[in-house]
């Protein structure tokens, strides 16, 4: 079985490495053709995981390898282990299947790109970096791939390097994510410190003899990092400026896999969160936020992949909510389910900007329903599953975490309930303003002028991942159905460090299931309803309402408040510090001793005169002053 | 009787010396000097002898007053009257100061005999008969002052060399010096129009040590 | 010996280096300065002897034919440079070259 976890962690590795040192060598489909290549191989050795896995039971189910031991310094011992257990098997199986649709998409996407064989270099690196991250057996390894994860990101966000808004969203990013590893950083110290370990298992195991203090600060910095990777309140601005990438990238990173880290984290580790409740209250509390105020800004986006972005946002405050009651293998369930239709959707409108030539604004758009029907049909899948009507994946997964907010029983659940019971009333609203914008009506100026469909919808390598993926989204709930069967569930119950009997620490009854059910369809039904009314039949005028439609439209000025926070007084510290401390005193110091010396050589410089007779009196003197010396010294 | 002549010789060498050192340093024209100089090495040479030492005495006439003041003399008479300065001028705090400079000097030496050198001065050694003669003269630099005597004839030899070097005729002629610019070059003195081509191109002049 | 003894001859040194001295630093030709610096240089000389007789040591002898051969060597050298400036047409006054000015 390790053989098998190596060859999926190395795979995609040995594809970017083989795509960046052939170089120009190879033509750029190859490059393509490598990279998909790699991240299938992954794929494979992932399933070969899976199905060797389920042939074992309970503990024989986790598996540590480690390659080689890298640091030994008194108790502490780490090493680039690998952990294969169920959850890793599950995040490798998405991050690898996704990912090798996603990366043959590209082929069709960015072929044509000047820097093509960059691009796939860059995507197999993150695919890696990805699969290091899920299959890390101890926190160092994990933060090796967190880190790695986010480089790929800046490298992808800004690949089209020419635009100025690409390098700054790039930045951007990196930045914010940054902050999140800074935190998690400082909770792997305080873990060493107090625990002398960083392996997950021992890790997991030391956690009941820490203080609550230590507790609660080690899980606060590992929220900390997965609010910024998974782009939850406060830390989400960087994702909707991501979408300067190409949409491959958006897809991928920013929708099926990166962002879902945060999740993952949490999930691996549960024990250190359940014994720091209030942080996982908080959890739970950020993502239920993110939900509400996500729905609220992508009502009002123009850009067809920022309302995607928003909405990627807030179904990441669903795993969070989840996550954050206990509900690990919903949680899980739902990040899987969203996968699917989230990537769908970003690759079927990749079709549509791709037709368009590279135009994302939805109002230039409009009447696409009849001139590119099958891309129609796989954006109605997606949309569908992601409001979440039965029978398509999101239904299952996105009802069975609210059914376990409910089941709760506190009033923080209840409230934890109310606020994704909106968010699904939002959810219908935003996802069919965006269809029925883009698809509906006639077709406009623009579009009648640029859309190119002559040799089909997209080209073969673009539609048939799509095509796949809309079929997984139609079935991909099969996996777990409330009440009836659940094998993920029992699947995950056998990850590293679970004394109980389930994971989950919440468990909705029947009843729950079935009322959560009925509000959460009815509310997303209501949210098509009311899109219907205003952007599909034009029945209704979209309300006015400027003083909520304001600060949604500057996304709820949190990229200003930051800016004021934090980037203006840091920029007035620096140049205050430039004017009074390194230029008067750090220059100037340095010109004062080059001024000092040129006076003192100035000065000296007078005895020059280059009259003989000055010198040879000085000499004299000075000879008839040692002689003085010697006599009375005598 | 012995001593009387002996101190009679020694003070008209005295004389001779002293008379013609301050001749030396006072006097304007050149020329004068030198010979005054010769004069000051005779003398000199008389006191060798009075000290036992016949073979610096002899060397001392023959080198110095034969050898290095003949040379001098060449330079005077090639530089006729370029050779004129007068006699001190610059700023009188620097005369006075020379002045105190050179009396402290002399005091201190009058200070230092006068107090008899910690009472060394006292005692004189026994010599014999050979002392100062060329012969012991001789052993002692091919023995025990070997490297010296070595070390000495280089710097002869590269003085010789310099000497020549600086006499050489430049292969473009004499560059007439300007002076730096923007500062006059004062009281520029040219020779006198010379009737015949009797420039001073001349190889002969500088520089050729006896 | 007969005559005075070594500490008259002493201050007879004394005396000729300090005129030479003072012929050093006032005269301006550089001509008369070269002459004065034979004057001290043979001061030096004459107290080398006189103490080489006192002691009874040979040396300072050696050391007073050395003192000669370089005084020759230094002399050859400054009469070259005199006689490149006389070339050069520079006036011969120590107060005017002053090129060397720091």
């Amino acid at each position: 079985m390790s053989i098998a976890a190596w060859i999926c962690l190395l795979a995609p590795l040995a594809g970017a490495l083989a795509i960046t040192l052939l170089g120009e060598l190879v033509p750029r489909r190859i490059a393509g053709l490598v990279a998909t290549g790699s991240v299938a191989i992954a794929f494979a050795a992932a399933v070969v995981l899976f199905v060797t896995v389920l042939g074992r039971d309970g503990e024989e189910r986790q598996e540590l390898t480690t390659a080689w031991n890298w640091l030994s310094v008194g108790d502490l011992d780490v090493g680039l282990s690998l952990l294969v257990d169920p959850l890793s098997i599950m995040m490798a199986l998405i991050v690898a299947g996704v990912g090798s649709l996603i990366v043959a998409y590209s082929i069709g996407y960015m072929a044509g790109d000047d820097e093509e064989r960059r691009f796939f270099a860059y995507m197999a690196l993150f695919v890696f970096s990805m699969l290091l991250l899920v299959l890390a057996g101890n926190f160092l390894i994990l933060l090796a791939g967190w880190g790695l994860v986010g480089l790929s990101s800046y490298l992808l966000i800004g690949f089209h390097h020419e635009r100025p808004s690409a390098i700054a969203a790039a930045k951007k990013a990196f930045i914010m994510n940054a902050v999140g590893d800074a935190t998690m950083a400082l909770a792997f110290f305080l873990l060493v410190y107090e625990t002398g370990t960083l392996d997950f298992v021992t890790a997991f195991e030391r956690v009941d003899g820490l203080s609550s203090t230590v507790v609660n600060l080690v899980a606060l910095g590992l929220l900390g990092g997965a609010v910024a990777k998974s782009a939850q309140i406060p830390l989400h601005t960087w994702l909707p400026d991501a979408m300067e990438g190409p949409t491959p990238v958006s897809a991928l990173i920013h929708a099926a896999t990166m962002v879902t880290a945060g999740v993952y984290l949490i999930v691996r580790a549960h024990p250190l969160f359940e014994a720091a409740p209030s942080v996982q209250d908080l959890a739970a509390g950020l993502g239920a936020v993110t939900i509400v105020v996500a729905g609220l800004i992508a009502l009002v986006q123009t850009d067809i992949k920022r309302v995607i972005a928003y909405s990627t946002m807030s179904q990441i405050g669903y795993m969070f909510l989840a996550a954050g009651i206990g509900a690990y293998a919903n949680g899980m369930f739902h990040l899987m389910t969203h996968a699917f239709f989230k990537a769908l959707l970003f690759l079927a409108a990749g079709v549509v900007i791709h037709a368009l030539v590279g135009e994302q604004d939805m109002r230039k758009m409009g009447g696409l329903r009849r001139l590119m029907p099958r891309t129609w049909i796989a954006m109605l899948i997606g949309g569908l599953a992601l409001v979440g009507l039965p029978p398509l994946s999101g239904f299952f997964s996105k009802d069975s975490i609210l059914a376990s907010a409910l089941a709760t029983g506190d009033t923080y659940g209840y409230v934890l309930f109310a606020a994704g019971l909106f968010g699904a009333l939002l959810t219908g609203i935003y996802t069919f303003r965006m269809l029925f914008i883009v698809f509906t009506g006639e077709p406009s100026g623009f579009v009648r002028e640029h859309l190119h469909t002559e040799h089909g919808e997209g080209p073969r390598w673009m539609t048939a991942p799509v095509a796949v993926l809309a079929a997984l989204a139609v079935v991909g709930g099969a996996v777990q159905i409330a009440g009836i069967w659940h094998p993920l569930a029992d699947f995950l119950d056998s990850i590293v460090a679970v004394d109980r009997e389930s994971l989950a620490l919440v468990e909705p009854t029947v009843t729950q299931d079935w009322v959560t059910s009925i509000l959460a369809v009815g509310a997303g039904l209501l949210g098509i309803g009311v899109a219907w009314l205003i952007y599909g039949a034009r029945r209704v005028a979209a309300p006015r309402m400027v003083a909520l439609r304001n600060p949604l439209e500057r996304k709820l000025y949190f990229d200003e408040l930051y800016q004021t926070v934090f980037y203006y007084p840091a920029v007035g510290i620096a140049r205050g510090w430039t004017r009074f401390v390194e230029g008067p005193l750090i220059g100037g110091s340095i010109s004062g001793v080059a001024g000092a010396t040129r006076g003192l050589g100035r000065g000296v410089g007078q005895a020059q005169t280059g009259f003989l007779r000055t010198y040879a009196l000085a000499i004299a003197a000075g000879l008839a002053v040692l002689a003085m010396v010697f006599v009375s010294v005598r | 009787m012995g001593n009387v002549i002996v101190w009679i010789v020694w003070l008209a060498a005295l004389f001779g010396c002293i008379g013609s050192g301050v001749a030396v340093v006072s006097m304007t024209n050149p020329f004068y000097s030198a010979i005054a100089l010769i004069g000051n090495l005779g003398s000199l040479a008389v006191f060798f002898l009075l000290l036992q030492a016949e073979f610096v005495a002899a060397a001392q006439v023959l080198v110095y007053a034969g050898a290095v003041m003949v040379m001098f003399l060449f330079v005077i008479a090639y530089l006729g009257g370029q050779a004129d300065a007068p006699w001190a001028g610059g700023s009188s705090w620097q005369r006075w100061a020379a002045v105190i400079a050179a009396s402290a000097l002399l005091l201190e030496i009058i200070m230092v005999i006068g107090l008899k050198a910690g009472g060394r001065l006292s005692d004189e050694a026994e010599v014999r008969e050979a002392f100062g003669s060329p012969g012991d003269i001789g052993r002692l630099f091919l023995t025990d002052h070997l490297l010296a005597f070595e070390i000495t004839s280089i710097v002869l030899l590269v003085a010789a060399i310099g000497g020549v070097v600086l006499g050489a005729h430049s292969r473009h002629g004499e560059p007439r010096y300007e002076g730096p610019a923007g500062v006059p070059v004062s009281r520029e003195r040219t020779l006198p129009p010379e009737p015949v081509a009797a420039t001073p191109h001349d190889a002969s002049g500088a520089g050729v040590p006896g | 010996m007969n005559g005075p003894d070594v500490t008259w001859y002493l201050a007879v040194a004394g005396v000729l280096f300090a005129t030479g001295a003072l012929g050093v630093l006032l005269r301006r030709s550089p001509l008369i300065v070269l002459l004065s610096l034979e004057i001290m240089l043979n001061g030096a000389n004459l107290a080398l002897i006189a103490f080489a007789r006192q002691q009874g040591d040979l040396d300072g002898q050696i050391f007073a034919l050395a003192v000669m051969a370089v005084a020759a060597s230094e002399v050859v050298v400054g009469l070259g440079l005199i006689v490149a400036m006389a070339r050069r047409r520079l006036v011969l006054d120590v107060d005017e070259l002053t090129t060397l000015r720091g």
